[in-house]
């Protein structure tokens, strides 16, 4: 599909809320010149905010492109989404080929959140997306900043 | 590929440019109205991109939040020192390759007995597919050498694991620019200029 492979990349994703331990966190991004930018953030027992960024190869960039056409999720829209609330938001800001999208919701704490929604096929993929882009943005971090203990 | 493909993921160095050791650039882009905006809080700002866009979502039917713009407008993002030049980066203690192209039902023994040849894998990350269960597709290796991770690319790049053709690549890069002596301003930065001569 040429709109993997070919015109502008860009991913945002957000997910966080603010309460007692002050706005807790996690964003991470990928730029169009290939820059992985990520931050989480808590003030819990006095924390404070962790920030790396990385450039990454167009093969990784590519992957990453892949896994979104793969889940389709360019083809969803949020309008039935549960709307952001107290206990959280989330945010998932795409731009592939000629598509922007920017989706915005509550936080899902699990299969029994998107079932009772009004648009469990669409959240499912936005739930199930989420979580295989945290493990590759995850992985790269790690591997590229973490030093292995003994 | 064509120009106007170029074009479009090309790199403006002069808003953007987060590692400028002479201070923060802000990244707020000329106005093109009509043109959706990122709401990016790690950009510090919102940038445009080139083309128009198909755009959806209530994101952008949404006011923008003034705390989330400003939150990221920092560049004191952490990142491993490069030693110059462009090309691939090394990581914290070793080198990083990324395998895509990988069989669903593929296992880490599978890797391990293929990119074992070229040297100790030091860290094997073989994602799953949270849904399926399968292999996503894409493995991530480290090797500690520059020689053993090129190695690998070059003999595995392009070839078969368990019928399926994979391909093999760096995971990190320097970045887009080759920066000349890893400065972008000339060692004169701030000075002023000398009074001109008065004759």
């Amino acid at each position: 599909m040429a709109a993997e492979d070919n015109g502008e990349f860009y991913l945002r994703y957000y997910v966080g809320h603010k309460g007692k331990f002050g706005h807790e966190f996690l964003e991470f991004e990928f730029r169009p010149d290939g820059k992985l930018r990520y931050a989480n953030n808590s003030n819990y027992k006095n924390d404070t905010m962790i920030r790396k960024e990385v450039f990454l190869t167009p093969a990784v960039l590519k992957e990453c492109r892949r896994i979104i056409a793969e889940s389709e999720i360019m083809k969803e829209d949020d309008n039935n989404w549960p709307e952001p609330d107290r206990v959280g938001r989330q945010e998932l800001e795409i731009v592939m080929g000629n598509e922007h999208i920017s989706f915005t919701t509550s936080k899902i704490g699990s299969l029994v959140d998107v079932q009772s929604s009004k648009d469990p096929e669409g959240l499912r993929i936005f739930y199930y997306l989420v979580q295989d882009l945290k493990c590759f943005v995850f992985s790269l971090i790690s591997l590229h900043f973490k030093i292995k203990p003994i | 590929m064509a120009a106007a493909d170029v074009e479009a993921v090309d790199f403006e160095p002069e808003e953007d440019d987060l590692m400028d050791e002479d201070g923060a650039v802000d990244v707020e882009t000329s106005p093109r109205a009509p043109l959706p905006k990122l709401k990016s809080a790690i950009t510090g700002g919102s940038s445009s991109f080139s083309a128009p866009k198909k755009t959806k979502g209530r994101g952008f039917r949404e006011e923008t939040d003034a705390e989330r713009n400003s939150r990221f407008a920092a560049n004191n993002f952490d990142s491993l020192d490069s030693d110059g030049g462009p090309g691939p980066q090394r990581s914290i203690e070793g080198w990083i390759i990324l395998v895509t192209g990988v069989h669903e039902e593929a296992q880490e023994d599978d890797l391990q007995n293929t990119f074992g040849e070229f040297g100790e894998v030091k860290n094997l990350h073989l994602n799953l597919d949270r849904r399926t269960g399968f292999v996503k597709g894409y493995a991530l290796i480290e090797y500690e050498n520059f020689e053993e991770a090129q190695a690998a690319i070059s003999a595995i790049n392009g070839t078969e694991l368990l019928t399926q053709t994979i391909y093999v690549d760096w995971a990190f890069s320097n970045g887009p620019f080759k920066r000349r002596n890893m400065r972008r301003r000339s060692p004169r930065g701030h000075r002023s200029r000398s009074p001109r001569r008065r004759y």
